[in-house]
């Protein structure tokens, strides 16, 4: 097993890893999929994935592609101001979670939308 | 694995979770190469993703029509016929991204009527058929970023009135045409970011009625993109890294509700001066090296501004109405101009960072910064000052950093500068009294004129003999153990969560405030008194 000084390798990394290390998981990823850091106590667990986990949104670059945290109001998010579903207690309408609707619609709890 | 739940068969390569009557099937990264053929007809939520599956047969999904949400990314697929999705009334996510994709149908598109998110980024689309979208009309978030598109697929997202997040960055699209996204008056945020754009057209925004963010950074824009004007509900604009030389008159004049607008790393040299008006909302505002603007911006009506850096610009001087038009002014960074004369800042009452270095002004009055109790930081570097009046910093008493390096002073005013823990003034070759300790009581990093100056704050005493150093540095580092502990007082009962990172920085804090940094440091050749007064 190739093991660089720093304990980085690219041999029998995890999923879709580039390169990892023991200690820290995943460091790069294969092309075009995402960088995620769980954080496990004090240490950062790096894992590549094709879609980010909930409460992260997925930003792609020529270089690299990121899980970034969505705002905090929102339980999934296509990009930081723009909600897809909302924490419990909000209702999603055109990407903002809101504890009212606006005039003329009403809140759906099944939806956890405006309607 | 296994069947996780009596009478819903869960396949063999998954994990089952009931939800209701319904079923969660998780059968990611399990290295299959088809469908698992025994799903329950109850699934309504079926991860695939991350497999081997390069092909899915034609009734895979026939009889799914409780699923909701279905996720096939990160797998080989080159193409899913229409019939494949039939059925699947109820499909609100389906993901795709990250497959060999290259082209969508367009005979038979797939008919998925209440289909809400669909992602098809990371793939090798090189165009979307007119007829592809056409059975999705509730779509809502459509991804087609990291593909091969060379155009905007106009005609396909005609049918999409509901859409109202959508991104087609990272391809290779070169134009906008007219009326690209006639249809898309729901749309709010709209990604167009790191492809080849050089022109768009005038009207090619027309129709988003509803978009309050827009992003053309990374782009090869040529012209300030003017088409931006009917975008009134706009909040949110990149357009950073382009080719882009000049900011119209009245640029955003149909943009009112602006927030932010990023346009760094553009070859910017003119700014019409009435570019920035009537942006009530706008918070941030940075121009650097537009070296054509001569005169400061009129800023009528964009009352907000917090943060204003205009740099490397040609500015002679700032209108004396400044803090009337931008009362809540927090940052304030006007280096590398050709500024001679200040006004009153007095009205500027939040302004908490100054930054004036590398202009021409002479002297500091006495309201020129009156009544600036937020102000932290003032950057007075690399300028012509020969006098500052006695009070002018009289009323600074949260002033903690003051930079006078490179003027002229041969006096300097102490009233008001007892908070300051960071204090230059090198280059100041007049500057040839002493100081003493109480003049500031609060500093930590000094630059003097001269050698002699440092005395007084113990950087004589770097002379000691090396032993008595360690000696006394042991004996220090035990109270600093006891002076960090005490601000993290460890509970054996209740498990306190120490954050070693916090603890680290109290005990470098505790360090540093007990040793003040004076240059520069006297030595063989720069001795502690002041010969040159001894002499004479």
């Amino acid at each position: 097993q190739h093991k660089q000084v720093t304990g980085v390798s690219s041999q029998g990394c995890q999923g879709g890893c580039q390169t990892c290390s023991v200690y820290n998981g995943c460091l790069t990823c294969k092309p075009k999929l995402f960088i995620h850091l769980e954080r496990d106590g004090m240490r950062q667990f790096g894992v590549c994935l094709a879609s980010c986990p909930n409460g992260f949104y997925g930003t792609r670059s020529p270089d690299r592609n990121d899980c970034i945290k969505c705002g905090s109001e929102c339980d999934s998010c296509f990009n930081r101001n723009f909600c897809l579903r909302c924490r419990a207690g909000s209702y999603l309408h055109k990407g903002k979670c809101t504890e009212s609707c606006p005039d003329g619609l009403v809140p759906s709890d099944t939806m956890k939308e405006c309607v | 694995p296994g069947a996780a739940v009596p009478g819903k068969q869960c396949p063999s390569a998954c994990q089952c979770e009931e939800d209701g009557i319904l079923l969660l099937v998780d059968c990611s990264e399990q290295g299959l190469s088809s469908v698992p053929t025994d799903l329950s007809p109850l699934t309504s939520y079926l991860d695939l993703s991350m497999n081997n599956i390069s092909e899915i047969q034609p009734n895979a999904f026939h009889n799914l029509h409780f699923l909701s949400e279905l996720r096939l990314s990160g797998n080989h697929l080159r193409h899913i016929p229409g019939p494949v999705l039939q059925g699947l009334y109820n499909l609100k996510v389906l993901m795709l991204q990250n497959n060999q994709l290259e082209r969508l149908p367009s005979e038979d598109p797939w008919e998925l009527p209440n289909l809400l998110s669909l992602r098809l980024d990371a793939n090798l689309i090189m165009e979307v058929p007119a007829r592809t979208l056409s059975g999705m009309r509730s779509l809502r978030h459509l991804w087609l970023d990291d593909n091969a598109l060379t155009e905007i697929p106009v005609s396909a997202l005609n049918d999409l009135s509901s859409l109202q997040a959508m991104t087609l960055a990272l391809n290779r699209i070169t134009h906008i045409p007219d009326y690209a996204f006639r249809n898309l008056s729901n749309l709010v945020v709209l990604h167009l970011h790191n492809n080849m754009i050089r022109t768009l057209e005038q009207n090619c925004f027309e129709g988003l009625h509803s978009l309050e963010t827009l992003e053309l950074n990374f782009n090869e824009l040529q012209e300030f993109p003017v088409a931006i004007r009917t975008l009134a509900k706009l909040q949110e604009l990149g357009f950073h890294n382009n080719n882009i030389k000049a900011i119209p008159e009245k640029a955003f004049v149909g943009n009112p509700l602006l927030q932010t607008i990023h346009f760094y790393e553009n070859p910017i040299q003119f700014v019409g001066r009435s570019a920035f008006q009537f942006l009530p909302k706008l918070h941030t505002l940075s121009l650097n090296g537009a070296t054509e603007i001569r005169e400061f911006p009129d800023l009528k009506g964009t009352s907000s501004l917090q943060v204003l850096t205009l740099t490397r610009a040609g500015l002679t001087g700032l209108p004396f109405d400044l803090c009337h038009l931008l009362p809540k002014l927090r940052v304030l960074e006007l280096s590398h101009n050709v500024i001679e004369e200040l006004p009153s800042f007095y009205h500027c009452a939040s302004l908490q960072e100054i930054g004036l270095q590398h202009n021409l002004i002479k002297q500091i009055e006495m309201n020129t910064f009156q009544q600036l109790s937020s102000l932290r930081s003032l950057d007075l570097s690399w300028n012509r000052i020969n006098t500052i009046h006695p009070d002018a910093f009289s009323s600074l008493q949260s002033l903690i950093k003051l930079d006078l390096t490179g003027n002229r002073l041969s006096i300097l005013p102490l009233t008001g500068l007892t908070s300051l823990t960071h204090l230059k003034l090198k280059g100041n070759m007049a500057l040839s009294r002493s100081f003493r300790e109480e003049d500031f009581p609060n500093i930590r990093v000094i630059e003097m004129p001269y050698a002699y100056q440092c005395c007084v704050f113990g950087a004589c005493n770097s002379y000691k003999a090396a032993g008595q150093w360690e000696e006394q540095m042991g004996s220090e580092e035990e109270d600093l153990q006891k002076k960090a502990l005490s601000l993290f007082p460890v509970h054996a009962d209740n498990n306190y969560d120490l954050d070693l990172e916090e603890f680290q920085l109290a005990i470098e804090e505790s360090k540093v405030q007990t040793s003040i940094q004076c240059t520069p440091i006297p030595g063989p050749f720069k001795p502690c008194d002041n010969l040159f007064d001894s002499w004479v």
